[in-house]
């Protein structure tokens, strides 16, 4: 019994080593919780564009396309930073649509941000109320998703797009 | 050049401890050549950390990790502190400060000569394990391979006054703790062995506390007033990875206060000498691979995570394993009585480690659960709360008459009247609290408080003779360490259960009411500083018409890294802090947001009387 004791925190430091060591080595990463709708279907959505209210786009428009959805905002900084690097994505990816939600934003606001910034995107939708973001369970900007041909969504990132996850992680998607 | 002399003299310093550990194989150095090589190994440590450290002020960015982290437009205190706010930077401090304990460890006399080898060997093998760890993955002085006249900032949010020195008093407290597990894993490991260890420990795990508690009070304080949230606890993962050695630590203390009895439970102490500075690497490992979530977002590196697991396993393996082959020779028995002070001790040390427990399960939960179901879950307030919470409360209870319980019989000189005294307490509280707010928890922690500061200070009037003299302080020392926690537990009770939140949206010039304080909302400034603007909300505050002070509140914006902090605006009071954030600007209105905080003053005052009262301690033979 008294060597049970002894014996325990030897067993417990195991216990919490190998749990630890478990996380670590199969590369999960708290910024990037696994995400409910991975590997499921695109959440329905219908959204109009920023340039033109008579223009919509669903879930049909992007059917048998690889697509790249990204949720932004013109008063969000981290946007700002990734911002140029969804035009490489755009540049080296011909093929890639890159679909923009402009996230919780006022619409001059938007427009003047890709005015000055540019416009990297095929299609910018207005997500004003913030509801297609619920529906994609967007935690915070900017939050990017890939979506392949069949309309599934195969990968998710929260936080700024960095050369290294582009290279690393996306790239090998597409 | 500096970064130069940097690398060498830690390379250098490592060599030493290398020396130092083979030299237990091959020669047997005498204790003098212990003591100057550990001196030298700590003075090599401190002129590696101090040529980062000019790096950093001289804005060296040929230094790749100056180039990361500083910019020539910084306040000068920034840039010191710039030194130990990045990871590579804050694991040399870590050894810095291992180096500093060894330093004055091998001043110590009254030991045992072999003992005190022992020690400075096993400080030497811990030195060289993390000199490992930061030559190998986390190198300070790597050369920034293009030429450069500008670096990258410091994060924004880390450029304070408060945070400066945040990190190296908390350090000091992990990094303390390193001395009283190399003493413990000695004294198991020396032969011919006597008592005298525990007086060193004792001193020297005051210290640690001491510090510990000011490095976390001081990082609470500055998540008050700079994240703005009104908040100043969060049970955030990084704040629970301090709590724990904190707590243990605590036990420990008072475990190390038993050798003034006659009984020494030694096995007990060296258990919790091993699990104190095992929970602070922990913390280390913790925070320095990212693994969790956190407000304080760290870089993540999951070499440098494994790195620090391995150390880890290795620290603490070698000493729980040394814990479970070497017995200490059996102590005296012990006196349990029903409430002795020795049944109270071990009663509060049940406690703790419970405590600890509950902390250590709640932060690596979410772990586990991922890796057993692919699932995140996070734990919150809400479990550390209620479960927390009510364990240490019958600790609370109790520690007020603690101090004066006696080491043999089951008498406490004058129960009636702490009974009565007592009973008086919880009856106005409650008649008050049923007139005014009526809130559990608020009777709870207001009757334990209140309860704590008042029979501590009945105990200091009726059991010692008066005389303020420094001796009487020091006799008087547990008690006053104890009306310090009532008196934090009284504004941890009024702050988080009777706080108030208010919501504006008002244009410059309007003014609001809150209970019988006017505020104005008088004008928006914006300012250039030197590497940052500023956007400030002015806010006159007066009482009875009469102005009595104003606050301002706002945000910062730091170009260079293109953040923005949010600056609370904090008014202060002794019985309450109105809490001012400025929030988004819509047409001409402003959202203003107002915290009322009661006794949040209390709270740091308590933790000033605790440290206070943990120097006096280390003073005290």
């Amino acid at each position: 019994m008294n060597r049970l004791i002894l014996i325990s925190p030897l067993i417990i430091l195991f216990v919490i080593c190998l749990f630890v060591l478990i996380y670590l080595v199969s590369g999960k990463n708290p910024n990037k919780p696994p995400s409910a709708l991975l590997n499921k279907d695109t959440p329905l959505f219908k959204s109009v564009s920023l340039y033109d209210d008579k223009t919509f786009i669903n879930n049909e428009s992007i059917k048998n396309k690889k697509v790249l959805i990204n949720f932004f905002a013109s008063w969000c900084t981290p946007c700002k930073v990734e911002h140029p690097l969804i035009f490489e994505l755009a540049n080296e990816n011909p093929d890639l649509y890159i679909l923009g939600f402009n996230h919780k934003d006022k619409k001059e606001d938007a427009k003047k941000y890709l005015k000055d910034d540019g416009d990297p995107y095929n299609f910018v939708g207005i997500d004003s109320d913030g509801l297609i973001a619920l529906e994609f369970g967007v935690f915070g900007l900017p939050e990017t998703f890939l979506i392949n041909e069949d309309g599934k969504i195969i990968y998710k990132y929260m936080g700024p797009l960095t050369e290294k996850i582009i290279k690393d992680e996306i790239e090998s998607l597409l | 050049m500096s970064s130069l002399i940097g690398f060498l003299s830690l390379i250098a310093a490592t060599g030493i401890n290398f020396v130092l550990l083979s030299s237990k194989i091959f020669i047997n150095f005498n204790i003098n050549k212990y003591n100057t090589l550990v001196r030298f190994s700590s003075i090599l440590t401190f002129i590696s950390f101090f040529s980062l450290m000019y790096a950093y002020i001289t804005s060296d960015f040929s230094n790749f990790n100056v180039f990361q982290n500083s910019h020539t437009d910084k306040p000068l205190i920034y840039k010191i502190s710039g030194t130990w706010g990045n990871h590579e930077g804050s694991m040399l401090l870590w050894i810095s400060i291992l180096s500093i304990y060894g330093f004055f460890f091998s001043f110590t006399k009254k030991i045992d000569i072999e003992l005190k080898k022992l020690t400075l060997l096993i400080q030497s093998f811990l030195h060289l394990l993390f000199s490992f760890f930061i030559i190998f993955t986390s190198n300070p002085f790597l050369i920034n391979s293009v030429v450069v006249t500008e670096g990258l900032g410091l994060n924004p949010i880390l450029q304070d006054p408060g945070l400066a020195i945040h990190p190296p008093l908390l350090y000091a407290g992990y990094v303390g703790y390193s001395i009283i597990f190399s003493l413990a894993i000695a004294s198991l490991l020396n032969k011919n062995n006597n008592e005298e260890w525990l007086y060193i420990a004792k001193k020297w795990s005051l210290v640690s506390w001491t510090c510990l508690t000011g490095g976390i009070a001081l990082g609470s304080y500055w998540a008050y007033y700079e994240l703005g949230w009104g908040g100043w606890w969060f049970w955030d993962p990084v704040e629970n990875i301090s709590l724990m050695p904190w707590i243990a630590g605590l036990a420990l203390v008072h475990s190390l206060l038993m050798i003034r009895g006659e009984q020494v439970l030694k096995r007990w102490i060296i258990f919790l000498s091993i699990l104190c500075f095992s929970l602070s690497i922990f913390g280390t490992f913790l925070v320095r691979s990212g693994i969790l979530t956190s407000v304080h977002s760290f870089a993540a590196d999951a070499s440098r995570g494994l790195f620090i697991l391995l150390i880890f396993f290795i620290i603490t393996g070698f000493g729980f394993l040394v814990f479970l082959l070497k017995k200490p020779e059996t102590s005296k028995p012990i006196t349990l009585l029903f409430i002795n002070k020795f049944s109270a001790l071990i009663f509060n040390n049940i406690l703790m480690i419970i405590a600890t427990l509950t902390v250590l399960l709640g932060t690596i939960y979410p772990i586990i659960v991922e890796v057993l179901t692919n699932k995140r879950i996070s734990v919150g307030a809400p479990y550390f709360n209620s479960t927390v919470i009510p364990i240490m409360i019958p600790g609370f209870l109790l520690m007020s008459i603690a101090p004066i319980l006696s080491w043999q019989t089951n008498k406490i000189r004058s129960a009636r009247n702490y009974v009565i005294f007592f009973i008086l307490i919880s009856l106005i509280i409650v008649i008050q609290s049923y007139f005014s707010k009526f809130n559990t928890w608020g009777i709870v922690g207001l009757i334990l408080g209140s309860w704590i500061i008042f029979a501590s200070l009945f105990a200091v009037l009726t059991s010692y003779k008066l005389n303020f003299n420094f001796r009487f302080f020091q006799k008087v020392n547990p008690h006053i360490a104890h009306i310090g926690v009532g008196i934090a537990i009284v504004g941890i009770t009024f702050s988080s259960v009777f706080k108030n939140e208010f919501t504006y949206n008002i244009v410059e010039g309007e003014n609001f009411k809150i209970n019988n304080t006017d505020i104005v909302f008088d004008k928006i400034e914006t300012t250039n500083e030197k590497n940052f603007q500023s956007l400030r909300a002015n806010f006159l505050i007066s009482k009875n018409k009469k102005v009595i002070g104003n606050v301002k509140a706002g945000k910062n914006y730091y170009p260079v890294s293109k953040m923005i902090t949010t600056e609370a605006g904090i008014f202060h009071e002794w019985f309450r802090d109105v809490y001012f954030i400025l929030g988004e600007q819509k047409d001409n209105e402003w959202l203003v947001k107002v915290h009322v905080n009661p006794f949040v003053s209390f709270i740091w005052l308590g933790v000033i009387i605790m440290v206070y009262s943990g120097l006096i301690g280390v003073s005290r033979r």
